[in-house]
């Protein structure tokens, strides 16, 4: 066993520069008196002025998105909106950021700090110059996430920065579409590109731009998508100008400073209703390269200390296979919850906020990854499982202040993705590789007041949209036999997690498909619930070999599900490579289905019975897991008092008698220095302790959290358990947890103030 | 003597306007009777016939064209009142309508909302799962059936959603676009089995590629379709009882009028065709005043809605979206935001910043100055506390508005802000008309159109206020307010210049090199269709018009452009023409340099559109024009702030309603109407021309 791996905060000599560790910038920047930056903002705005400039430059950054979109075209610039074009200030605080991929918001900032602190010097940064970068270590979020950099001047001074980020179809590596599930460190992986000068003097350099499309499998692509990122840049740019000249520069700068500003006062208004405390959540990767057994624990420590936030991955496993993200990663992928949950209001503006949060990562992580880990396929793994505890441990923070608690969101679908990678000759004899989209239909996670939404996309990418049917079937080979919202999917609760859906589909106008599978989350769920809620449903690759679907097809009998054919049943690895799909073989994938929020006991019956007519609910499920008996009130209450105390035995516990200062969770009140259960105020322990010792703990099997969740040996050694803690008074689910058995119990919760 | 009668009915009034064939025009306005909105539209007729001194039977019989635009869809909509819909699908794909392309519908939604996710959740489902059938049937992308379909399965659906009590049945099957016959099959069935039943079909309406928008297009269709035919049948008979003797026309949302036969069979059309009627009259009136190049606004109570002619053509949108769902439907593309007279505003005293919309008052409460209970100050007390407003004689002396109401409120507002209750107000007006300003940039700087070229028509009640500020900030040099009488019924005025119009799609991916044969034979199927049609319309072949476009992209990619075709049947070299007009389009969409030349197109959609001439009325331009202020023309002076000034200065105000042809007027000034009060700002010069509209004109 190797040192335990230590914190930023703990380790000196180490030099975060964006070479072997990922680049974190310092407070200070260091940037070459060459460059001058404009400083100078007016600081008294009249009212009606900054409203009209403000909305102009939101409108700017809205434009340069829809550009963009436009000029690109590509189906991932459209489907799955993987862009997102932001505006900074000179010394790159964010002022707009759009609400395409939030992803990119970690991975902006810190590019343009570091093209800052190393290209101010040499080779310069003038008016008419441009940067692309895409190195991870610098702060890209994968190799294909290309983002170019373009410095605004205002008479020979830096006034500020547009940029945009956009996917690419292929920069390299040694899978089609450069998400490289078997690569065994980066130099199997894309080109990796620190910020390079590629438009100077307003001219594209011929020379960078070949050597960025050499590496490329599909360069007429990649070129056309820069010229799309290159239009948007200039439109924004030429707009920031116009404004300038309209307005005044220290105008236009005082209204950027006085958004972030605004942006400031409004989230530290927030943190001032909120006791101080730390929150933790804890989760699993599965599968870190083909035939891997194990799993790797991520952990997110949030703590709040006064105006202060402070993130740490500490005792998250040590990078590993090809599972990793780089420090911006993990980064990003916090700020969008953050600014999900906290700054919505201010149009995501996150730039004030920022300047009250701390990032403490522990490097040689799988979440803060060293050079030259494999990281290609971050975003739909490492930084989708450190986003998604980021929601529960806001969220819980948040909990207390009755007005912020409807802000409150649990995890959503997609929490990892289930990606079927296939590739091979298409119908009309054309060669092709893609990565299929359905799976950004996610759901969205219950709320504190309201359920989840079903299939409504990624909490992640708020516009977003899969394509249709028939859009696939027109561009690949395949042809669809369901596309079906899955009964059970959404994680169990009093407010109930939105479903997700799966598709099925056969090779149509092929021969074969060749496929990859790269996933996680198959064998333990990781779209958790909250607050006694459960979690969705886990991703779910089905394949049945030989099967009698054409003949079925022959007959005119469709079906609804992979279950009413006949075949061989296969068991797909998560990642497998180059398994053959042939016309009679079926492929179902289902995505993650979102988490619920509070005890399902509690939720209104009626609900319960418009979800079993929905079909959104299984009658089973309606009984085992909420306690409904169908239309029948009496014997509901009956049956869910009798599940109640089957949680606990009998009641036991004292009452405390004093007043609930504030609600810690939906079933956690603290009671001047003691925890409680906020429905009967049994004791639940000193404040100091952790209440789960105080409740009555109960290790169930993986799947009992979910209908739809299957024996997990198929695919990891260790044992995943669903514990339940709940209220020893009267049976209530104060919190479920899941987590491998050898893992202790986790410390969601501490409240210090 | 005969007539062009059109009726508009809104939430609020019904207008009707009436051309003579010598090109004299009468409008008349009565409220609008929602339990029933017939009574109201037989009612404006009425008042019509009472101003002509004629009976009501004997006004029907000189009607040589009426035509008729209606809210009742878009109420059935918003009031949830639709029919019972079945929906009969591929079996598999039953989920459509519900997964909504795994998004949340945010189309048209205030971007605040849609990142705010606990605001937000899927539409009520139009089409219940319960209410849904799959079927087994298949058709691939060749257009090829892979599997047959399963009658028993069609049968039993239908029976089962008959024992469900629906009133209408939609049937949307995969790839029908390509080959409609099983759609047709079950639509067949449905006729014989339960003939009473309303039923549509997807190719009917949609015949587009991408089964959600044509599964939504379906269904809401059926959604309407038995309000709306019942409503229409109503109507037609009560206007033949009449004396009425040709058919009735119902405006459309892609321009134009459909006949009452049509529109009951596709109700859809009419969604949202009110406000396209004011797009139609702006057309008519444009052509008559020789500009090609148009930007019309529209803004009422609680939205603002621009629109683009380029060129004499109006530009268009292939998709659209109600009540979070988005369909197919080829429509006049109206760009909406919410900013109008009761726009409310908010003051964050924290921050000292103040913001404007995009919620609104509505009537009620309304602005603070309606004295209704409306407690937040909107766009309209700003005005009002401005002086643009005039409190004793708002809408034609029909309201009287609470003066010292919208100073109170807005003093406060302004207090919050370091600011005079005028400077307050006068912020209030700079920020809604550069958001408008904004919004008409997205269609016309951002589609490729240099707004420098375009005259500006503005129209609705409390546009002309604020035409000549964002018209200026874009450099539009002309500002119209239209034809004064037929301003306040404009939409009504637009539905009788309308040509009926018939849009025919055909959809089919086809990857160039394509011989022009391929192609010619879906236009002369598109033209036989619509030849077909009309002629069961009446319509003599040389009143149709034949006008066929392409839609066509770069292979690989998802952005479609709209390409007129200059020819009826392709001769065999098109291609290199087409790919230049194709190209022209892409770059002004886009951006020079942003077409790949010489890469493989797609051609995805034929269209046709096919329009029927319709009487025109003439418009009749004054003969005598004076510079001569007549001296009923002139109101007192009232106190007026001039943001442009700073200050408070003694304004003539003009009742514009009596001015003379050639009078013109140099700003500040105020000229009021009935309807609505244009607004001259220092520097602008207001000119009353020979058609009867209010010419703005910028120094």
């Amino acid at each position: 066993m190797n040192a335990p791996l230590k914190k930023l905060t703990e380790l000196t000599g180490l030099a975060f520069d964006g070479v072997r560790s990922g680049y974190v910038p310092p407070k200070q920047l260091k940037i070459s008196p060459k460059l001058k930056l404009h400083r100078k903002a007016k600081q008294e705005l009249d009212p009606v002025t900054f409203e009209v400039v403000r909305h102009a430059l939101w409108n700017v950054n809205e434009e340069h998105g829809a550009t963009i979109q436009r000029l690109s075209g590509s189906p991932v610039a459209m489907y799955a909106l993987d862009l997102n074009p932001s505006i900074l200030t000179e010394d790159a605080e964010f002022v707009y950021f759009g609400p395409y991929m939030q992803y990119m918001s970690g991975v902006t900032d810190t590019q343009v700090k570091w093209t800052l602190e190393n290209r101010s010097d040499n080779p310069g940064i003038r008016d008419g110059d441009m940067f692309l970068a895409n190195d991870p270590w610098v702060g890209a979020a994968h190799q294909m996430d290309v983002m170019l950099l373009c410095p605004v001047f205002y008479k020979g001074e830096l006034f500020c920065w547009v940029t945009n980020c956009l996917h690419q179809y292929d920069i390299g590596g040694i899978t089609p579409g450069s998400f490289c599930p078997s690569a065994r460190d980066a130099f199997d992986e894309g080109i990796l590109i620190p910020p390079v000068k590629i438009i100077e003097n307003n001219e594209i350099r011929r020379d960078i731009e070949e050597i960025y499309l050499r590496s490329s499998r599909k360069p007429a692509a990649v070129a056309l998508d820069f010229r799309a990122q290159l239009a948007g840049n200039i439109t924004a740019r030429d707009r920031v100008q116009t404004l300038i000249k309209r307005y005044g520069a220290d105008t236009v700068k005082g209204v950027m400073k006085k958004i972030i500003d605004d942006g400031e006062k409004a989230f530290l208004k927030k943190l001032a209703r909120l006791p101080d405390g730390i929150w933790r959540d804890r989760t699993y990767v599965e599968c870190c390269r083909p035939g891997d057994r194990q799993v790797h624990r991520v952990l997110l420590t949030l703590r709040k200390e006064n105006n202060r936030l402070v993130f740490e991955n500490h005792g998250t496993a040590p990078q590993v296979g090809g599972i990793n993200a780089t420090y911006s990663g993990w980064r990003g992928a916090i700020m969008v919850a953050l600014n999900e949950l906290m700054c919505w209001e201010q149009y995501y503006a996150v730039g004030g906020a920022l300047r009250h949060v701390d990032f403490n990562p522990t490097p040689g992580t799988l979440n803060c990854a060293d050079f030259p880990a494999s990281v290609s396929t971050a975003p739909v793994q490492s930084m989708e499982i450190s986003l998604y505890p980021a929601y529960n441990v806001l969220s819980k923070m948040i909990y207390p202040d009755p007005e912020l608690r409807r802000d409150v969101m649990c995890i959503g679908g997609t929490s990892q993705w289930p990606a079927t990678i296939f590739r091979g000759i298409d119908q009309w004899g054309e060669r092709y590789g893609y990565i299929l989209v359905d799976p950004i239909g996610g759901a969205i996670g219950a709320f504190s007041h309201a359920d989840g939404i079903s299939t409504g996309g990624q909490a992640r990418t708020p516009i977003c949209k899969l394509p249709n049917v028939e859009h696939t079937e027109q561009s690949f080979p395949v042809l669809f036999l369901y596309r079906k919202e899955i009964t059970d999917s959404g994680g169990a609760g009093k407010f109930r997690g939105g479903l997700s859906a799966e598709s099925c589909f056969i090779p149509h106008g092929a021969d074969s498909i060749t496929h990859d599978t790269l996933s996680s989350g198959n064998a333990i769920p990781t779209s958790t619930g909250m607050m006694g809620g459960y979690p969705g449903a886990v991703n779910r690759y089905r394949f049945l070999r030989e099967s009698n679907v054409l003949e079925k097809m022959q007959r005119s009998e469709l079906v609804n599900d992979i279950d009413e054919l006949t075949g061989q049943t296969e068991t797909l690895g998560l990642r497998q490579q180059d398994f053959q799909q042939n016309p009679a073989d079926v492929y179902a994938v289902l995505w993650s289905a979102a988490g619920g929020f509070g005890d399902p006991l509690e939720r209104d019956p009626a609900k319960v019975l418009a979800d079993v007519e929905n079909g959104d609910v299984s009658t089973d499920a309606a009984k085992v897991i909420y306690g409904v008996i169908l239309g029948n009130p009496e014997a509901t209450a009956k049956h869910r008092a009798q599940l109640r105390l089957q949680r606990i035995g009998k009641p036991s516990g004292k009452k405390l008698g004093q007043k609930v200062q504030f609600l810690a969770t939906e079933n956690l009140a603290v009671r001047g220095a003691r925890w409680s259960c906020a429905k009967c105020a049994t004791d639940l322990g000193a404040r100091k302790e952790n209440y789960k010792a105080a409740c009555v703990r109960i290790d169930l099997p993986i799947q009992a959290s979910n209908p739809i969740v299957g024996d997990p040996h198929r695919y990891i050694d260790p044992k995943p358990q669903f514990r339940q803690f709940c209220c020893p008074g009267c049976g209530l689910a104060i919190e479920n947890e899941i987590a491998i058995a050898s893992d202790p119990l986790l410390k969601d919760v501490e409240i210090s103030r | 003597m005969s007539y062009l009668v059109g009726i508009d009915i809104g939430g609020t009034f019904t207008d009707c306007a009436i051309v003579d064939r010598s090109g004299h025009l009468l409008t008349t306005k009565v409220p609008s009777t929602p339990a029933d909105f017939a009574l109201g539209m037989l009612s404006a007729l009425g008042a019509g016939a009472q101003a002509l001194g004629m009976s009501l039977e004997d006004f029907c019989r000189e009607i040589d064209f009426l035509s008729h635009g209606t809210t009742v869809g878009t109420n059935t909509i918003i009031q949830k009142r639709g029919a019972k819909v079945g929906l009969i699908t591929t079996k598999g794909h039953e989920d459509v309508i519900h997964i909504m392309r795994g998004s949340r519908g945010y189309s048209g939604r205030d971007i605040r909302k849609v990142v705010h996710f606990p605001e937000t959740s899927k539409p009520t489902p139009i089409v219940p799962k319960r209410l849904i059938r799959g079927v087994s049937e298949r058709v691939d992308c060749f257009g090829a059936v892979v599997v047959t379909l399963n009658q028993a399965q069609a049968e039993a659906a239908i029976r089962e959603l008959l024992a469900e009590g629906v009133q209408a049945i939609a049937i949307c099957f995969l790839w029908s676009f390509r080959n409609s016959q099983h759609e047709l099959q079950v639509k067949k069935l449905v006729e014989k089995i339960a003939p009473q039943v309303f039923v549509t079909c997807s190719v009917d309406i949609a015949p587009k590629w991408g089964e959600y928008e044509r599964v939504t297009a379906t269904a809401l269709n059926a959604y309407l379709g038995p309000v709306m035919s019942g409503y229409l049948d109503r109507l037609n008979s009560s206007l033949k009882n009449l004396g009425y003797r040709h058919g009735l026309q119902i405006t459309q949302c892609g321009g134009g009028t459909v006949p009452v036969e049509r529109a009951g069979e596709a109700p859809l059309l009419t969604l949202d065709s009110g406000p396209v009627s004011g797009v139609t009259a702006s057309l008519f009136l444009g052509a008559a005043m020789g500009e090609k190049n148009i930007i019309t606004t529209d803004m009422g109570g609680t939205s603002f809605d621009v629109a683009i002619i380029y060129e004499g053509k109006p530009a268009y949108s292939f998709i659209s979206n109600t009540d979070q769902y988005e369909y197919f439907l080829p429509k006049i593309d109206l760009q909406a935001i919410g900013a109008g007279g009761g726009s409310l505003v908010r003051v964050d005293a924290g921050t000292r910043t103040m913001t404007v919309g995009p919620d609104s008052a509505g009537a009620f409460p309304g602005p603070v100055c309606y004295g209704r209970g409306g407690k937040v100050p909107t766009v309209t007390d700003a005005q009002l506390v401005l002086g643009y407003l005039d409190a004793e004689n708002f809408a034609g002396g029909r309201m009287q508005l609470d003066h010292a109401a919208a100073v109170r409120e807005i003093s406060l507002l302004g207090k919050a802000l370091g600011m005079t209750a005028v400077e307050c107000a006068a912020g209030i007006c700079r920020i809604v008309e550069l958001q408008m300003a904004d919004v008409i940039r997205k269609v016309t700087v951002e589609k490729g159109f240099d707004p420098r070229e375009f005259v500006l028509f503005a129209f609705g009640g409390a546009g002309p206020a604020h035409a000549a500020v964002f018209a200026r900030e874009l450099g539009v040099k002309k500002v119209i307010v239209p034809q004064r009488k037929a301003a306040s019924t404009w939409c009504a005025f637009g539905a009788a210049v309308a040509d009926v119009l018939h849009i025919f799609e055909h959809t089919e991916i086809l990857s160039t090199p394509v011989d022009a044969s391929r192609i010619n034979a879906n236009l002369v199927a598109l033209e036989t269709q619509a030849k077909t049609l009309m002629a069961s319309e009446g319509i003599a072949a040389n009143r149709q018009r034949f006008e066929f476009s392409l839609d066509v992209r770069h292979k690989g990619q998802i952005n479609e452009v709209e390409v007129a075709l200059p020819y009826t049947r392709l001769p065999a070299n098109y291609e290199a023409r087409l790919r230049r007009l194709f190209v022209q389009r892409y770059e002004q969409l886009y951006g020079r340099g942003s077409a790949l030349h010489g890469a493989t197109l797609e051609y995805v959609v034929c269209r046709l559109r096919a329009r029927a001439l319709t009487p025109r009325p003439r418009l009749i331009r004054a003969k005598n024009t004076t510079r001569k202020i007549p001296a009923a023309a002139i109101r007192k002076k009232r106190a007026i702030y001039w943001p442009d000034l700073k200050k408070h200065r003694a304004t003539p105000v003009y009742d514009g309603d009596a001015l003379a042809s050639g009078n013109q007027i140099k700003g500040p000034a105020i000229v009021e109407t009935a309807d609505t009060s244009v607004v001259v700002h220092p520097g602008s010069t207001l000119k009353f021309d020979t058609l009867g509209n209010f010419e703005l004109t910028f120094q």
